[in-house]
């Protein structure tokens, strides 16, 4: 046998409805991601990035075909137990606005954490610890409109990881940010993903990014094309 | 450019139809509850004194009798002075045979008076209504004319018989035509009408040689005939003008008016934060818009034209809206307070919605400067939004924050002085509501920052239990305040405004129930009507009296006779009293008193008077009122002052003894029966109705008690209603808000699924987040409530009514006023809850 697949994609089919246009944005889709792959999507704007990565996450359910994650096929499952299955196994970033407004830095970063488990007084310190990390210790209980754009970025990597997902995904993490922030942006989810050996998917038009990926696709004619 | 703009504008609004039903509602709920209110009052009224000239026909003024009738006698002096344009009238209430459970107006007219003074029905053309009728009426015996309508209901034929139900037996009226209506109100009184001539009312009303009334129409020289007529008439006759009759009973119903439109204003004011609310909503999720207009060179002006023009329309349509819904409420409330004016006033015998366009126009007006003071907020904010940067949603709040905080500072203001206008504004009924609205304004204004403080109170507090997902509630009430902030002061508004209204009626009840208990002393109670004065009711009352003296097991009688005097000028309900020894602990005095008092009341000229009496002719003891006799004026001292709710116009107690030096007897209207110890109660009541005749009654002094305490549930029926009517309407508010809430954080509950949090457990945090914002809501209307409830007591019902009470807690209400507030905003929370949850999280990630 091969390595196993982290995600494996069989047949997807998926489209919008747009008052009586049939709006086809996949079709046939197959992909295969091994563990521990970095794959970059590559795409014009409206191509369908984001919704091949809400396809996966299970917040956008396909029409048709199979996602397999970690060996659970996803599109089998009803909403509610995809998001069960979510909170175990995926981590999200997304372009901006990732925090809950209405709850501290260590709030957000606990939240995904209460959600599997019982908090610990442990939780609390690595917490704390990961902040640290991410030279954002002194602002444990400041409310993310407190953060700039790269600070917020960087608690949205850390919320992603918290919980160890063993699939990362990120939509245009650095879309927002500035040349040098974004930087340090990936240099973070370098660091902590593909060192972690975790499965990452990220859409982005970011070139740097490019050369770190182990594949590149692109979507044309709604389906991936490997660059 | 300009169309553009409001396109641009007008496209948003339909996008969210949700806010914009619920802004119009809000305008029309409250709208409707004060047209509905002002209609159903003014109709009352006005069907009053139409009803009236069904059978008074153009007639300006009329001559009444304090009590006894007046005698036929004047009517032809009258005649012989040269007084012409006179009619007059015998009236009274019958029962018939054929439908013994309603009461039928008998009206005897002279049909052969002037064609001036003729009613409609009379002088009008009508085919099937000859003046032959008339002849007929006068010259047969016992004749009548009656509506068609009723004589169908009645399956009474032409030339068909009626029978009355008299004192002694039944009356047979020959029915020898039919009344032709000619309006609504005119068709409700003719189904309850009959008409005689004098005659054969006179007779079957037991009332030979007496008149009710003499109508007059004065033409010119009004005030030099006015003074002709004085002079002729006898000591217990008064002319009035029927305008100042109509005043006196738009005087004598003001109060219970004034009130009535304060609960209509209160409606209003509810409906003011849902249109506040709404109009936020719509200004903000538009702040990208604006910020590429202004960029795009449109000028603050034109955005705050923008705007408000928006607020126009919508005004108008809630407004149009309202005032249709206000037409058929009005409808519903008309039975309510002609009911409750006919308990506690005076009888009206139609009621017919009645719709003048001033009326409209005043709702009109009342609806759209509602709106356009609720808009100007955000319409401004509108304004001062930048071009270049569009500001986060978190921003906003925390500007509004500072806001919230200024504001505190100004309700601290108002609060203060609503409570000063309250204390410090004399006897004015308009200003004792205006501070109670001051005060729960006030209060209104400051339930956001009291709300902050809670939330971080409870945070402190249970924090800990709480983990971060049970706080994400307690900071969504806090970081949304100024929805949330919104909701919850409409929320409190009402609700204080129930706990403040539910302890004052309470008080009002314990007052009531206490007062009944000490002033029904006798065991039983006989009730001889007295509205017709028959020659032999004198005699025939003193011989029960006597009966009912001797009877086994009877031990002391006392009796009473309500009538009326003529005091200062104004016709004055009095009661004479002549009094067994038990009776006297029967009377409550607001005062200290000695005991000479009652035999001053025996000996001479003195009255007591009751305390709403003594307030509104603002009367102290040792004064003195002038009362007409037959021998002229005289002046009366008041010796003390007495507790008493059976009216809120206050009347005059005099001893029996006294009164026949002065009037003449007129027998009794009500006997109280003191039994012996050990007498068996039953029996004696039974023993005593065998002796009485037609509508005479005994009654228990508990069945008085239980029928009072009815009677009192029913004049504030019409409040519970209008109360319901507000708490709809704050219903309206926190629904509205909680759905521009739940639009608002679309992406931010996106990311929470996103995370993994699931569609059930999302519906629960916003389900606790409602109920929290409702126990708010709750917890601040308590001790609002007992301000309101204080001020109600002890300024406004004091004012309006001259009824002093005690304050009576009751702890049940604050409990149910916090459960209404919980209950109402977790109801109001489901649907925004259930629409949330049902969000596709892909299509709420979109959002931003
Ligand atoms: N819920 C939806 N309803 C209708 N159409 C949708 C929906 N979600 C996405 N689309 C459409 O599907 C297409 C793909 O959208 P998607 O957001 O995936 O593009 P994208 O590649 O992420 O673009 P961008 O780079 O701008 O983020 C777009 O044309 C979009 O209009
Ligand atoms: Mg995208």
């Amino acid at each position: 046998m091969e390595k196993p697949s982290a995600i494996s994609i069989k047949q997807l089919n998926k489209s919008y409805r747009e008052s009586d246009q049939q709006h086809v944005i996949f079709s046939d889709l197959d992909m295969q991601v091994s563990r521990g792959e970095f794959i970059v999507l590559l795409g014009r704007s409206g191509s369908g990035k984001s919704t091949f990565l809400n396809l996966i996450s299970g917040i956008d359910p396909p029409d048709s075909g199979k996602i397999i994650i970690n060996g659970t096929d996803i599109s089998a499952l009803s909403e509610q137990d995809r998001t069960l299955f979510r909170r175990h196994h995926i981590g999200i970033v997304f372009q901006a606005y990732n925090l809950i407004p209405t709850l501290t830095v260590a709030e957000n970063l606990l939240l995904p954490l209460e959600l599997i488990k019982r908090l610990t007084r442990k939780d609390r310190d690595d917490v704390a610890e990961l902040l640290d990390k991410l030279k954002l210790s002194g602002r444990l209980d400041s409310y993310p409109d407190c953060l700039s754009g790269g600070e917020q970025q960087r608690v949205a990597i850390a919320r992603a990881l918290i919980h160890d997902p063993s699939v990362i995904l990120a939509d245009e993490p650095t879309g927002n940010l500035d040349l040098d922030t974004a930087g340090q942006v990936l240099e973070l989810l370098d660091i902590l993903v593909k060192k972690a050996g975790k499965t990452m998917i990220m859409a982005t038009h970011s070139q740097e990014v490019i050369g770190q990926a182990d594949r590149v696709y692109s979507i044309k004619n709604q389906s991936l094309q490997r660059e | 450019m300009n169309s553009l703009l409001q396109r641009a504008s007008r496209n948003f609004l339909w996008q969210h139809p949700w806010q914009l039903v619920l802004a119009i509602l809000g305008i029309a709920l409250g709208v409707a509850v004060v047209i509905a209110i002002d209609l159903a009052m003014e109709s009352s009224l006005n069907s009053f004194n139409q009803a009236t000239k069904v059978y008074t026909g153009s007639a300006t003024h009329r001559i009444i009798a304090s009590d006894g009738g007046l005698d036929e006698k004047l009517y032809s002096q009258l005649r012989v002075k040269g007084f012409s344009h006179l009619s007059p009238l015998v009236t009274g209430y019958v029962k018939l045979a054929q439908a013994e459970q309603e009461s039928f107006k008998l009206v005897g007219i002279d049909p052969f008076i002037e064609k001036t003074l003729q009613s409609g029905w009379q002088s009008g053309q009508n085919e099937n209504f000859s003046p032959v009728l008339f002849t007929r009426l006068m010259t047969e015996p016992n004749t009548a004319l009656l509506s068609q309508k009723t004589a169908q209901r009645l399956h009474v034929p032409l030339n068909g018989q009626l029978s009355l139900v008299t004192r002694q037996d039944q009356q047979p009226l020959t029915v020898i035509g039919f009344l032709p209506d000619t309006n609504a109100v005119s068709e409700q009184v003719l189904a309850k009408l009959i008409i005689t001539d004098i005659a054969t009312a006179q007779e079957v009303l037991g009332l030979s040689g007496k008149l009710s009334s003499i109508e007059i129409l004065l033409a010119n020289d009004v005030s030099k005939t006015e003074a002709a007529i004085q002079s002729l008439l006898p000591g217990n006759a008064l002319l009035l003008s029927l305008e100042s009759q109509e005043q006196s009973l738009r005087e004598m119903t003001r109060a219970f008016s004034i009130n009535l439109n304060a609960l209509g204003l209160l409606s209003l004011l509810v409906g003011m934060f849902l249109i506040y609310n709404t109009m936020t909503f719509l200004v903000m999720q538009r702040r990208r818009l604006i910020g590429s207009l202004r960029l795009l060179g449109v000028t603050r002006q034109q955005i705050f034209t923008l705007i408000l023009s928006e607020a126009f329309f919508l005004a108008l349509i809630g407004t149009l809206i309202g005032i249709a819904l206000g037409v058929v409420l009005g409808q519903g409330l008309l039975q309510l307070i002609s009911g409750t004016i006919n308990a506690i006033y005076f009888r009206i015998d139609a009621t017919v919605l009645t719709v003048t366009p001033f009326q409209l126009g005043k709702g009109m007006l009342l609806g759209m400067s509602v709106t356009f003071f609720a808009v100007l907020p955000p319409a401004f904010e509108a304004t001062r939004l930048s071009p270049v940067k569009v500001m986060a949603r978190s921003q906003l709040e925390s500007g509004s924050r500072r806001l919230i905080k200024r504001v505190g500072f100004i309700s601290g203001i108002l609060i203060a002085s609503g409570l000063a206008v309250a204390f410090l504004s004399g006897n004015s009924i308009n200003f004792g509501l205006a501070s109670i609205f001051l005060i729960l304004f006030g209060f209104g204004l400051l339930t956001p920052v009291l709300t902050l403080w809670l939330m971080k109170f409870i945070e402190r507090v249970f924090g800990r239990f709480l983990g971060v997902l049970g706080r994400l509630p307690v900071r969504m009430v806090s970081a949304e305040i100024s929805r949330t902030g919104i909701a919850i002061a409409a929320l409190m508004i009402a609700v204080s405004a129930t706990i403040g209204m539910d302890l004052m009626i309470g008080s009002f009840r314990q007052t009531v129930a206490q007062w009944l208990h000490s002033s029904l002393p006798a065991d039983l109670y006989l009730a001889l009507p007295g509205d017709q004065m028959t020659a032999e009711k004198p005699l025939s009352d003193q011989q029960l009296k006597e009966k009912i003296a001797q009877l086994d097991g009877v031990g002391m009688v006392s009796t009473a006779l309500q009538t009326k005097l003529l005091a200062e000028g104004e016709l004055t309900k009095t009661t004479v009293f002549e009094l067994a020894e038990k009776s006297k602990q029967g009377f409550i005095f607001k005062h200290n008193m000695d005991n000479s008092l009652w035999d001053r009341l025996e000996h001479q000229p003195t009255v007591i008077v009751t305390e709403p009496y003594a307030y509104h002719h603002a009367i102290r003891i040792g004064q003195k009122i002038d009362l007409k006799t037959n021998q002229g004026a005289l002046g009366f001292e008041v010796i003390g002052i007495n507790a008493d709710y059976s009216g809120d116009q206050g009347h005059l107690i005099m001893s029996r003894q006294n009164y026949l030096r002065y009037w003449p007897d007129l027998g009794y209207t009500g006997i109280g029966v003191y039994a012996r110890d050990g007498a068996d109660l039953k029996n004696l009541e039974s023993r005593i109705s065998q002796l009485l005749t037609g509508q005479q009654v005994v009654k228990s002094n508990q069945a008085i008690y239980k029928a009072s305490m009815e009677l009192f549930e029913q004049t504030f029926t019409i409040t519970e209603a209008l109360r319901w009517l507000s708490a709809a309407i704050a219903f309206v508010g926190v629904f509205s808000a909680l759905m521009a809430l739940q639009f608002e954080r679309t992406r931010q509950l996106g990311i929470l699924r996103a995370i993994g949090i699931t569609s059930r457990q999302l519906s629960v945090l916003i389900i606790c987040e409602t109920g929290l914002m409702g126990l708010v809501a709750g917890l601040l209307a308590i001790p609002v409530g007992f301000v309101v409830a204080y001020v109600l007591i002890f300024v406004v019902y004091q004012r309006s009514f001259g009824w002093t009470m005690a304050f009576y807690f009751d702890s049940g209400v604050l409990f149910q006023g916090i459960v209404l507030a919980f209950v109402a905003a977790l109801l109001a929370g489901v649907l925004p809850a259930l629409k949330m949850a049902q969000t596709h999280p892909a299509e709420a990630l979109r959002t931003e």
